[in-house]
């Protein structure tokens, strides 16, 4: 429970503000020289999704559920891969195309784990954390969809 | 503020919307009919001569709204993808109340075909009881919400389903959204904001947005059954714009952790409705 409390504080973030990857790459590693590799995905906001145009997006999450949604997600990939460190970092409101949305950083003795964690965290965060984004088209507003596509991504990891 | 069916001259015109984006439009209104107390228990019990009250009004509206351009000159014909008319009968009053809401994915705003719905829903059921009851008043027509389109979602406050005789759907505060930078954050926590055992219910995102509903409290004794399937009916037949619950894929999670119809729920829970996630 202890640990539970301490990933739960330091290692996964829901924030407004920008974050650095390099900054929690570093972070990951400090004083550790048993972790073989670290892999660091960054989510952008791009400037085309369902509609062209897009001039901004406003992410609107579940306070509370969100950060233990997350946690819930970390503690699987821990179970399933053999990982030395994970970093969440998703960020909510008001982002502007070529803003970094979200930090999944994944350190493991081996790179397999690590790439295989990360994108499994990615998958589940993307169908099951409570996020919502909203984009602001040319043509207006309105709310983004799910994608058939995501689901699927994520029907990979079932045992 | 100019009136778009006057042009530059002052004259009546149809306003172009061929250039207007397309979204998704719905309004609800609601309006009253206030009778003799034997009149309403006829409707009641179905025992007036001309059969079918609510039945007959019911069809009445949903006809008058698809023929709303019809009747209103500068409106525009619409492809309605759905008009739903209810009907709640206040003894205490010895009333009908009359909601309409009519949806479309359009340029158009929908708000004068539910306007209509519920006035000719009201005439209706004028002429199924005028042979017992000439005296009947058809009152408090009016706009309870509209959403989509530029010109923003529009919400009223004491509408006739909200009363205050009707401690039902309390703290109905407008979406919690803090402007640029905070859009669409919710704030968690509250407590209930009525005395009895109560459930607090959050709509959130793009469900909050639709229905025009952010946060409510609901009396636990409102419930027939105490599970979320319980939770939905008693909230549906307390707020027509919860209606909305049971369209589109909506997610439940009962006190932050995701739940189903079959979940139970007690004094105190939050139960928090909303869309398929996007984040990431």
């Amino acid at each position: 429970m202890a640990d539970d409390t301490q990933r739960y504080d330091s290692s996964i973030r829901v924030q407004e503000a920008p974050f650095d990857a390099g900054v929690e790459q570093h972070a990951l590693l400090a004083g550790r020289t048993d972790i073989g590799a670290v892999v660091c995905f960054t989510g952008l906001v791009r400037d085309f999704n369902e509609r062209p145009e897009i001039n901004a997006l406003t992410l609107e999450h579940y306070p509370g559920m969100t950060e233990s949604a997350l946690a819930t997600i970390v503690t699987e990939a821990e179970d399933r891969w053999a990982l030395d460190g994970v970093r969440v970092i998703h960020r909510i409101g008001r982002l502007a195309p070529g803003d970094p949305i979200v930090l999944v950083a994944v350190a493991s003795a081996h790179r397999r784990a690590a790439f295989e964690a990360c994108d499994f965290i990615m998958d589940y965060l993307k169908t099951r954390a409570p996020f919502w984004k909203k984009e602001h088209a040319a043509e207006g507003d309105y709310w983004v969809s799910e994608r058939h596509s995501d689901h699927q991504d994520a029907s990979r990891w079932k045992a | 503020m100019s009136l778009t069916h006057l042009n530059a001259r002052g004259e009546a015109h149809m306003v172009d919307v061929a250039d207007k984006p397309e979204s998704r439009r719905e309004a609800s209104a609601s309006g009253r009919i206030t009778m003799l107390p034997e009149t309403l228990a006829l409707i009641a019990e179905g025992g007036l001569p001309k059969g079918d009250v609510l039945a007959t009004a019911r069809i009445a509206g949903i006809q008058a709204a698809k023929r709303t351009h019809e009747l209103i000159p500068l409106c525009h014909a619409l492809a309605l993808s759905k008009v739903a008319i209810d009907f709640s009968l206040n003894e205490a009053e010895s009333s009908v109340e009359v909601t309409a809401t009519c949806r479309l994915n359009g340029r158009t705003g929908v708000e004068m075909e539910a306007l209509t719905a519920v006035s000719v829903a009201c005439l209706t059921l004028y002429d199924m009881c005028k042979a017992v009851d000439k005296g009947m008043v058809i009152d408090a027509i009016r706009l309870d919400t509209k959403t989509g389109g530029k010109s923003g979602n529009y919400h009223r406050y004491g509408g006739v389903g909200e009363t205050a005789d009707m401690p039902v759907v309390t703290g109905a505060e407008g979406p919690i959204v803090t402007g640029q930078g905070h859009d669409g954050q919710v704030a968690v926590g509250s407590r209930c904001d009525i005395a009895s055992p109560c459930i607090r219910v959050k709509c959130l995102a793009e469900l909050r947005e639709r229905l025009g509903v952010g946060e409510v409290s609901v009396p636990l004794s409102e419930l027939e059954q105490h599970d979320v399937g319980g939770l939905k009916v008693a909230l549906k037949a307390l707020d027509p714009r919860l209606a909305g619950l049971d369209e589109g894929r909506v997610m439940c999670a009962v006190n932050q952790v995701m739940a189903g119809d079959h979940t139970p729920i007690t004094d105190d829970d939050e139960v928090a409705f909303f869309p398929p996630v996007t984040g990431g």
